[in-house]
């Protein structure tokens, strides 16, 4: 650990990672070890993917405790053993890729209540750290074209939101209530769009081939891109840096290239595939008319295309990650492209093996 | 008016206060499940004013006239009977109990109390299974089927929910008789009970663990599964459920003295099986023509159904539910028959019961039915 570094932790005390095998947490493990603490717990559900774990953390070995902890955030029980005195929960386990709105519920809402409830039996915590997700921002409402910290959440989660976006506004609620009713010291951070490799989809802000042919929708758009190690590098720091309780961080790196760059490198680095621009108008046109059938056929369509999608991931916008430069000192260590190079040559890979 | 109430507010929840916002005479006044954020998520984001952790309160104090169960099938039989005491019909999803004594024991209850219970076999009143049936009660097939079809597939590898159940030796799944399959197959067997006359009809079932769960490790979770039921000179039936095989197909085919049919469930089609051959080379050039037309004329008519407004991905629920209230208000005969339930459970015990389930090694047994008795094991 560097001397310079001043945390609330020294190096011995106890973190927690859920999530821990996944795209994220296995870097947040990494980087956590490679700064020199000691003393990981990692939380995971399955053993699938914990291979990759302990190869990840096998150079630490010698020089550091990584406890691997089967449980399940839905059992009270499995949540007060990964508590049991944790100076640091790192929060990424989360209801990713479920489609139903109360699977998702279940999964980031309800185990985030019980992580929670877990930590109130706990003396020892010092930091809880609440991965959010860009998704929760209403970008509608936001003023100007820069979305930061400052702009408003969705106020009706239960409207139009897909059950990602639902489930993280309410984690994202329990969490803030948590923090406010019981003093839990809560930083959160909110990542834009994570990619590395490891990661081989094509982020829908880009396009979707939901009807066969790729529709580009991005156009000139920026891509609130981080790569998965900067990522994991600011999420890392969320938890450590004094003084910064109860802030929230959006994490996005520089140099950010905009949806036609992003899909052009694509092209000429992994695949070649037609694509056909939508402009915004149309897009628009198309996510309102969906829309408003979808309410009237009384969802016959489900609503899965609708202007709050639009606004989300579509509508232009800037992003802003001077918050997290200033206060936690981040700075993204691998540049974009470079973080770009890694992560075609993966999906290469991927496309070379499939 | 009818008051009605959800137990149990996961996935498939949704999808009842859905269909229930789409039935006329009817409101939710509550939702209820152990885990009270459950109910509260159900409760914001559907008209449902009042939400429960305890269903006995639940039932206290807002006094519904049916309640829908929709929790995990271990609690079925409990709140179904607790509902019933408390003068509820019930519309109980499926499966619906563990076994065919408490399907029996929770109609016999219904009966009681003169009150109405149904169990979700919402698949046998799609569209499609609805214009199935009016094929069959037509004579095409030339009597009631010789033979039947059913497959039930599921592509585990692309589910969230498998992924769950895969990763989780505590997960509810695994504690049912049947594990995944119990959770899975009661539409596909239901298909067949509809048309066999047998209370006890012979049933012969082969499971394993398919090579590529057993590649991760998993050894309890059956996800392969072909059964032979039969009566007694009369009809027989092969089911399949298969979380391998591609396509992962839905489908019901029946066969009679005469003609048979395919139900697709995936694409809403039915196409007529001629039982006659035309001579010689012309069997190789107009039946295709035939069938050409036939999925023609079932394009028509799904396009139709879409631009009427009638084809949600859950028609076969709303229809069931509407089914069932029309016999709780005007005493129409219920949409799935008793005898039918407690059949599709027996068939179900049956199957289980020749399954080691603790075992990824195939096995096989025939079962000669009067032998096994209807109690959980």
């Amino acid at each position: 650990m560097n001397q310079e570094d001043k945390f609330i932790i020294d190096n011995r005390d106890l973190i927690l990672v859920t999530g821990a095998t996944g795209f994220i947490g296995s870097k947040v493990v990494t980087n956590l070890l490679s700064r020199g603490f000691r003393n990981v717990r990692c939380l995971v559900r399955s053993a699938r993917r914990v291979q990759q774990l302990e190869a990840c953390v096998e150079a630490h070995r010698q020089t550091a405790r990584v406890e691997i902890m089967y449980g399940n955030l839905l059992f009270p029980a499995d949540c007060i053993a990964a508590t049991k005195g944790v100076a640091v929960i790192y929060h990424l386990a989360a209801g990713a890729g479920e489609k139903s709105v109360p699977d998702a519920f279940l999964n980031s809402v309800v185990a985030t209540r019980n992580l929670l409830t877990a930590t109130l039996q706990q003396t020892s915590l010092k930091r809880f750290v609440n991965t959010s997700s860009f998704a929760v921002y209403d970008v509608g409402k936001k003023r100007g074209r820069v979305l930061d910290e400052s702009c408003p959440v969705e106020p009706h989660p239960g409207v139009l939101r897909d059950a990602y976006e639902f489930a993280k506004l309410k984690q994202d609620a329990i969490v803030f209530e948590y923090a406010k009713e019981h003093i839990v010291p809560v930083v959160t951070v909110r990542p834009g769009y994570v990619f590395g490799p490891g990661k081989p989809a094509i982020s829908g802000r880009v396009g979707i081939a939901t009807f066969g042919p790729f529709l580009h929708l991005g156009g000139s758009n920026l891509i609130p891109f981080t790569y998965v190690d900067n990522c994991a590098d600011a999420i890392v720091l969320a938890g450590l840096k004094p003084g910064i309780d109860s802030e929230v961080f959006n994490i996005v790196d520089d140099d950010l290239p905009s949806s036609r760059q992003f899909l052009r490198l694509y092209k000429r680095n992994v695949r070649r595939f037609k694509s056909f621009y939508v402009p915004h108008a149309v897009s628009y046109t198309f996510c309102w008319f969906w829309e408003r059938y979808s309410a009237w056929s009384e969802q016959q369509l489900p609503p899965v295309f609708n202007r709050r999608r639009w606004y989300t991931y579509w509508k232009r916008t800037k992003y802003s990650n001077r918050k997290l430069k200033t206060l936690l000192g981040w700075l993204p260590e691998v540049p974009m492209a470079e973080g770009l190079t890694r992560y075609f040559e993966s999906c290469r890979a991927g496309e070379q093996n499939a | 008016m009818l008051k009605v109430a959800i137990v149990g507010c996961g996935k498939i929840a949704d999808d009842h206060a859905s269909q229930l916002k789409r039935i006329p005479n009817c409101r939710i006044v509550a939702a209820c499940d152990r885990e009270p954020l459950m109910a509260r998520q159900l409760c914001e984001r559907f008209p449902i004013t009042q939400n429960f952790s305890d269903v006995a309160e639940m039932l206290r104090v807002t006094k519904p006239d049916v309640v829908h169960v929709t929790t995990p099938p271990e609690s079925h039989f409990r709140i179904a009977t607790l509902c019933l005491e408390n003068n509820c019909h019930v519309y109980v999803e499926k499966p619906f109990t563990l076994c065919a004594a408490e399907a029996a024991q929770l109609i016999a209850l219904a009966d009681k109390r003169a009150l109405k219970i149904t169990a979700g076999h919402d698949l046998q009143f799609s569209h499609v299974s609805r214009r199935m049936r009016q094929v069959v009660y037509s004579g095409f097939l030339g009597g009631p089927p010789l033979h039947i079809e059913s497959y039930y597939c599921y592509e585990l590898g692309a589910n969230p929910y498998a992924g769950a159940l895969l990763g989780d030796k505590r997960h509810w799944v695994r504690r049912l008789p049947g594990k995944l399959l119990h959770n899975i197959i009661s539409h596909g067997i239901a298909h067949i009970a509809e048309f066999l006359t047998s209370n006890s009809p012979t049933v012969i079932a082969y499971g394993f663990t398919s090579p590529h769960l057993r590649r991760v490790g998993e050894t309890e979770i059956i996800d392969e599964l072909r059964v032979i039921i039969s009566e007694e000179d009369r009809t027989t039936a092969y089911f399949t459920f298969s979380s391998q095989m591609r396509p992962a197909v839905h489908q019901l085919r029946l066969y009679g003295a005469k003609n048979g049919l395919i139900l697709d469930h995936d694409t809403e089609t039915i196409i007529k099986l001629r039982g006659t051959r035309y001579p010689s080379y012309v069997e190789k050039f107009v039946p295709p023509v035939a069938f050409a037309g036939q999925y023609l004329s079932n394009l028509v008519g799904n396009l139709r159904l879409f631009i009427e407004n009638d084809f949600h991905a859950k028609s076969g629920m709303k229809y069931l539910i509407g089914s069932f209230y029309r016999a709780i208000v005007e005493g129409k005969p219920l949409p799935v028959p008793y005898r039918e339930i407690i059949l599709t459970a027996t068939i179900m015990d049956r199957i289980f019961s020749q399954l080691d389930t603790q075992s990824s090694r195939p096995k096989h047994f025939i079962d000669q039915g009067q032998q096994t008795a209807l109690t959980c094991g």
